[in-house]
């Protein structure tokens, strides 16, 4: 009865799993996408890309077999941080994941290549990228000890509210950024108008002055 | 209770399995883009925002915004939100399925869009009385879980507004000193010119007190 239930529940998990939430997008051969995010310093990030089987029986439990992907139905994929850095890079592959540490914070950038097919076809790439509390193995953590569920879901809780208490600080840190940036432009902007008053002010003098002496040296004044 | 425990676990981990969100993503938009999310419930709540981050400040925000339509697995429009350079959005799906988000840039500049989209399920009582093995409390650290992310979403949407702000900043400052530093170069040229062509007038080759 008990191995039962475990095996029915597995079942559910690894269909549950294979429908994961993550953004799908269309990609037409020959063309390129990019889908860029902004990850913070020091934060893990998980990436799985996959491209979608037309003939999958789509999240319903039958058990038809599916025919393979064709074999032009191939992307290249690379990962790149905002200075350049390249972080992953699958060439022709129809699958594939990645994961590192976000050393730098900033916007990364992952890009997807559809190779050039002769009738233009648009495939489905399905990608799920995530990054620091959500991509956290909570799995391994409920596998190393025998907490509670419970347990485990307070502890996302409360990572989440940390997470959340961060991000606040951080904005408030660039809303300062901002405020100063906004009044040096403003200090900027005064300092130099009354600059141009001088200017102008000095140019049609020496022009007056210029013009004067011109006329006298020519003796018509 | 041993039964129990591992019903609330097994359940539990299925609630871990559905209710995992989407990170706020960046994609650029040339006419239109679309991006695929699976509701699995019905009367799931789907929330999110999106936030424009204009390419060329040029001659200042005149760009009429993006558009964003929310398309339901029928076909049949569910969400619309017109000319807007960010917004926040929150419906319930009327049914499940793959919903379509469709990005439209009427210009033809390319607009970078920020966005995030969540999809969230709250066990409601006709799922507990379906099941005698879940828990109430399951019902209440869904809502918090729920509240949490709804949080972490106005947070994000926030982060891309500061980010547009931040661009829009840079962008004022460098061109008051570029066209401030234009400005003088272009005074002094007009003035040179002025006292060259009176000089001309008054040259030699032309007969005195002719002007």
């Amino acid at each position: 009865m008990a191995l039962k239930f475990w095996i029915f529940l597995a079942i559910i998990q690894v269909l549950l799993t294979t429908i994961t939430e993550a953004v799908r997008f269309d990609l037409e051969s020959g063309h390129t996408k990019c889908i860029a995010e902004d990850i913070k310093a020091n934060s893990m990030t998980v990436g799985k890309y996959t491209i979608v089987n037309p003939n999958e029986a789509h999240h319903t439990f039958s058990q038809e077999p599916q025919q393979p992907l064709p074999d032009s139905h191939k992307l290249t994929v690379r990962v790149t941080a905002a200075s350049g850095n390249s972080y992953h890079y699958a060439d022709h592959v129809q699958s594939g994941q990645f994961s590192f540490q976000a050393v730098e914070a900033g916007d990364y950038m992952a890009c997807f290549w559809a190779l050039d097919q002769s009738p233009a076809t648009t495939m489905t790439v399905d990608f799920d990228w995530r990054s620091g509390v959500a991509a956290k193995d909570w799995s391994n953590v409920a596998k190393k000890g025998s907490i509670d569920a419970m347990e485990i879901e307070v502890k996302k809780l409360y990572e989440t509210v940390t997470s959340i208490h961060e991000e606040m600080s951080y904005l408030r840190e660039r809303e300062e950024e901002m405020q100063d940036l906004n009044h040096t432009t403003n200090s900027k902007m005064g300092w130099l108008s009354l600059l141009s008053l001088l200017i102008c002010l000095s140019v049609s003098g020496l022009q007056l002055w210029h013009l004067k002496s011109f006329f006298e040296k020519k003796k018509l004044i | 209770m041993e039964e129990r425990k591992r019903c609330v676990l097994g359940f539990l981990l299925l609630f871990f399995t559905l209710l995992r969100d989407l990170s706020a993503l960046s994609i650029t938009v040339n006419d239109v883009e679309c991006v695929y999310e699976y509701v699995l419930y019905e009367g799931d709540t789907i929330s999110g925002n999106f936030v424009v981050v204009d390419h060329d400040i040029f001659w200042g925000s005149d760009h009429p915004g993006i558009d964003m339509i929310v398309t339901s697995p029928g076909g049949n429009t569910v969400h619309t939100l017109k000319g807007t350079s960010g917004d926040k959005f929150e419906f319930k799906a009327p049914r499940s399925g793959m919903y379509k988000f469709c990005f439209h840039n009427s210009y033809s500049t390319p607009e970078t869009v920020s966005f995030y989209i969540h999809v969230g399920h709250i066990p409601n009582e006709h799922d507990l009385a379906k099941d005698e093995h879940l828990d109430p409390i399951n019902v209440k650290i869904a809502e918090l879980r729920e509240a949490l992310e709804s949080v972490t979403a106005e947070q994000r949407y926030l982060r891309a507004r500061d980010y547009r702000h931040r661009r829009t900043n840079e962008s004022t400052r460098k061109r008051v000193i570029f066209y401030t530093v234009g400005e003088y170069i272009l005074l002094a040229v007009a003035s040179g010119l002025q006292v060259a062509y009176i000089r001309r007038l008054f040259s030699k080759s032309v007969a005195y007190n002719r002007v």
